[in-house]
Order: structure tokens, then sequence, then C-alpha cells
């Protein structure tokens, strides 16, 4: 048992390490995020305070709060951001998923180890400039309030986001062209994660419904914990909760993942290989 | 001149040939970049829907701010926008040196060729998000449907500017296709009131990169918010847009055909 772990860490390790090496050569594309990052941030410090007027609260949220929210979603964007699906789609339209079905892994595993090197590349050249610029430029306050449960919740949404992409990227099995579906789902993904404005400025049941979708548990739920506190749909909820629901989650991310892999895998034909 | 509009008339014709080639292709992805639409005022619907708002402005105002920019951002998606993907595919795989051979000139030639109907979705959202605006807070008057003409005009061509800023950039960062979120960054404060800014944001926004001049001055005009001093804004806006002609022409000459 302790040889298979050793063995399977080792490859992890191999695999993100290649892909930090492959991916550092373009590591200008990702220093874009240091430009980019601040002037989103930026517009919307300047809506919210424009929009908060002289008001403490709006649903719920202090105007701080709703500052500190948006600087945290932007970089736990940096930390969970994914491209599995496009990275799969790209093996089967090419055939070259050929060579990862004769290879002794799994195929996922492989996706989530380049995952792993992808996004430390990202943490040192998006994740830590951008910190930097929020808390000495803008003077946010970007300490958690509660660190642990923030680590924990962020770890659980860069799985989320991985399954999930994963999820979507086995739909090239399916489809010919599966890159219009990539897209709807990163325009819903892009409202129902929260990115774009907290979830509770939604009506109600919109609210309720993302207890059941995946989006909330990518970047609306460690950003709230990170908040110190946890609201959707009118229900109030304890952080170790929350963080029970994001995990219970997770493994239901997983196990769709791996029951769609063993569907789509009997469909590939290695057409083009 | 004939000859240009003959040339453009029949990359047009091949621009919908190929579209109804590809009927299916074309429909999902006009489809997906109407949905996308919903995207850009889905915030201030929510922020007024919470009994907010921008101060000064009303709720069908700011959304005329935002459906005249998409109207702009259709336009020239549609006829400039493909002047970036062709400029960079090819200098990637360092054949553009095939368009350097043409007998015209090369931007003039991108222009032509890359004329694409994917972004109807894009101005037929943004017509009607136009006629809701525009019925709820009304026109303050012909002078003013004038001025928002000359206006919107000026705000295309900072789009356009923009476009080949970009475009012009890909020479040098070569294969960076995260070039246009940079630009596309800098477009967010042209979606919204200027007032809420800070006054050398809305210096930046007016003079320097006048995106303020896309949505949010044709806006103002329309709605009789604007001074006759507005005409002048019009110059940073000209100006912007010859910068982009120029630099797009400028870093031809340092293309150096790797790999071509």
């Amino acid at each position: 048992m302790i040889d298979f772990i050793s063995q399977k860490l080792n490859f992890l390790k191999a695999v993100a390490l290649a892909t930090y090496k492959e991916w550092s050569a373009y590591r200008t594309h990702s220093l874009v995020s240091v430009f980019v990052g601040p002037v989103y941030f930026a517009v919307q410090y300047f809506i919210w305070t424009a929009v908060y007027g002289g008001s403490n609260s709006l649903n719920g949220m202090a105007l701080q709060d709703m500052i500190r929210y948006f600087g945290a979603s932007a970089l736990i964007g940096y930390l969970v951001m994914d491209f599995a699906d496009w990275n799969l789609s790209m093996l089967v339209h090419t055939g070259k998923f050929l060579t990862f079905s004769l290879r002794p892994l799994h195929h996922r595993f492989f996706a989530l180890a380049q995952k792993i090197g992808h996004r430390i590349l990202g943490f040192f050249f998006e994740f830590l400039p951008c910190l930097v610029i929020f808390v000495f430029v803008f003077q946010i306050d970007m300490m958690p309030v509660y660190p642990f449960y923030t680590l924990l919740s962020v770890l659980l949404a860069f799985f989320m986001t991985f399954y999930v992409h994963y999820c979507l990227g086995l739909l090239s099995f399916w489809f010919v062209q599966s890159s219009g579906i990539r897209s709807v789902f990163n325009l819903v993904a892009d409202i129902f994660s929260g990115t774009l404005i907290p979830l509770v400025f939604f009506p109600g049941w919109m609210q309720f419904v993302q207890f059941f979708l995946p989006f909330q548990y990518m970047n609306y739920v460690p950003a709230m914990i990170f908040n110190g506190s946890y609201t959707l749909g009118g229900v109030t909820m304890e952080i170790p909760v929350i963080l029970c629901i994001q995990f219970c989650a997770v493994i239901v991310a997983f196990l769709i993942s791996e029951i769609l892999y063993r569907c789509s895998v009997r469909r590939f034909t290695g057409v083009g290989a | 001149m004939k000859r240009f509009f003959k040339i453009y008339k029949e990359c047009i014709h091949a621009s919908v040939t190929s579209a109804a080639a590809y009927r299916a292709d074309f429909i999902l992805s006009n489809i997906i970049t109407l949905l996308y639409n919903i995207l850009l005022p889905l915030v201030t619907i929510l922020i007024y829907g919470a009994g907010r708002s921008f101060p000064g402005w009303g709720f069908y105002e700011v959304l005329l701010i935002q459906s005249i920019f998409t109207l702009s951002n259709g336009f020239t998606s549609m006829t400039v926008s493909g002047i970036l993907y062709m400029t960079m595919g090819r200098v990637k795989s360092g054949d553009y040196e095939i368009i350097l051979l043409k007998p015209m000139d090369p931007l003039l030639y991108l222009v032509f060729t890359s004329f694409s109907l994917s972004s109807l979705g894009l101005i037929i959202g943004g017509i009607a998000l136009f006629t809701v605006a525009v019925v709820h807070t009304g026109i303050a008057g012909f002078l003013q449907v004038l001025e928002f003409i000359v206006l919107f005009l000026s705000g295309t061509a900072v789009m356009s500017g923009l476009w080949l800023l970009m475009a012009a950039l890909s020479f040098q960062w070569v294969g960076n296709s995260r070039l246009s979120e940079i630009f596309d960054s800098l477009q967010e404060f042209g979606k919204y009131p200027l007032g809420i800014f800070p006054k050398i944001v809305q210096g930046l926004a007016t003079f320097l990169i006048p995106v303020g001049m896309i949505g949010f001055y044709p806006a103002s005009a329309l709605l009789g918010r604007t001074e006759p001093v507005i005409l002048w804004f019009i110059i940073p806006a000209i100006l912007f847009l010859l910068l982009g002609i120029f630099l797009y022409h400028y870093m031809i000459r340092l293309y150096k055909g790797v790999g071509g």
C-alpha cells in the first residue's frame, strides 16, 4: 500500500514538475493577470463604493466585506483555474488520447497532476503579485477570518473545479464539436460561481437551486468562508457545516466523473491518432 | 475606391457563404454570443433589483450605456476584430509574408478578409437592449440624435483602435492568446457611468484611452446630458484610431518571419 502511494506521489511530482517547467516558458501569459486582475478589481471597487454610497449594508454584506469578497474571489480564481476540459477535448479530437489509454494510469490522475503543476506556476506569477497589489496598492485587508477553513475550502474548490471541467471534457467523446457546450458552461459558471457578483444578490429560488449545482463550491463558498460567514438562499450556516457540504459535493463530482469516464472511453475510436 | 468596395463586397459574400455552409455552428455561436449579452447588464440588473443604483443614473439609463457599448463591440467584432486573430495566427506560424505579398495595403487586406458574421448575435442583442432602454428613457431631441451618431462613430473608432493596438502588439508578443484580456479589462471602465470613477480615471477614460466614448458619452448625448464641449472629445477618439493604424504599420516593419 505504501509502495502504491509512494509510486503515485512520485508520478504526480514528476508530471507536476514537467508541467510547471513547460508552462514556465509562457510565464508572461500568466503575468497578464497581474495587470488584468487589479484592473477588474479596481472597476468592482469603484462600482460598489458608488452603489453603497453612505449605507452600511446591502444584502447582509458591508462595503468592506464586498471589497474583500471580490479580492478573495479573484485570488481564489488564480488558485483553482482549470482547463482540463480543453486539454481532454484536444486529446480526443487529435486522437492523442490513444496514448493515454495504453498507459498504466488513469488519465484523470495525469490531468490532476498537470493542473497542480500549472497552478503552482499560477501561485507564483498570478496569485502572489495580485495579493501584493491588493494589500499594498488598494490597502485591502486580505487576511482570511478563518485561515485554516479558508485553505481547506480553497483546496476543495480546486478539486471541484477540476472534476467539473474534466466531466465537461469527457463530453468530447460524445460530441464532434463540444466547444459550444463548453462556452455555454463557462458562461453559466461565470454567473453562478459568484465571480461576477455575490450569489446573495440573485432571486431567492435561484440561490436555493445553487445548493444542488456545482458552481457555488468553485468560488462562492471559499470566498464567503474567507469573509468569515456563509449565507445563501436565506440559509446561514456555520463554516464547518458548509465545508462538509462542499466536501460531499466534491465526492459526488468525483463519482460522476468516474462513471462518465467509464461510459465515455468505450466510445473512443482513436480516429486521427 | 471602386475596386476596394468590390473586394469588400466579395469578402462579405464569402463570409455569408461560409456561414451558410456551417449553419449549425453559425447559429450556435450566435446564440452563445447572444447569451453572453445577458452577462453585461446582469450586475446592473441585480444592483437595481436590490434597490440600489449608480448615483444619478436610472436603471434604463445605465442599460442604454451598456447597450451602446454592446452595439459598438458588435460592429467592430464583425469588421475589425478578425485582424487580431489573423495577425496573431499568421505571425505565430510565420506566414504573414503571404499577406505582405498581396497587391494592397496589408491592414486593408485584413479588414476585408476578416469580415465575420459570427458577431451578428452581439449586434442583435445590442439592438434589443438599446430598444428596451430607449423606450423607457426617451430621446432628448433631434440634435441629440445627431450628436449621438457622431459620438457613437467616435466610440466605434476607439474600439477599432483597441483591436488594432492588440493586433500590433501581437507582432512583438508572439502567440500570447491572453493579449485581448488586457484590453477587455480596460474596456470595463466604458461600461458604467464615468461619474462613479475618480476624476483621474474619468480623465484617462476620456483623453488617453477614450473608452468612455464607446458607451457613456453617446448615451449621455441621447439623454441630453452633454454640453457642446463634448464634441471636442471626438479628437482623442480619432487620434486613438490613428495611433492604432500607425502602430500596426510600424510593427509590420518589425516582423521577422521566424518559422515561415
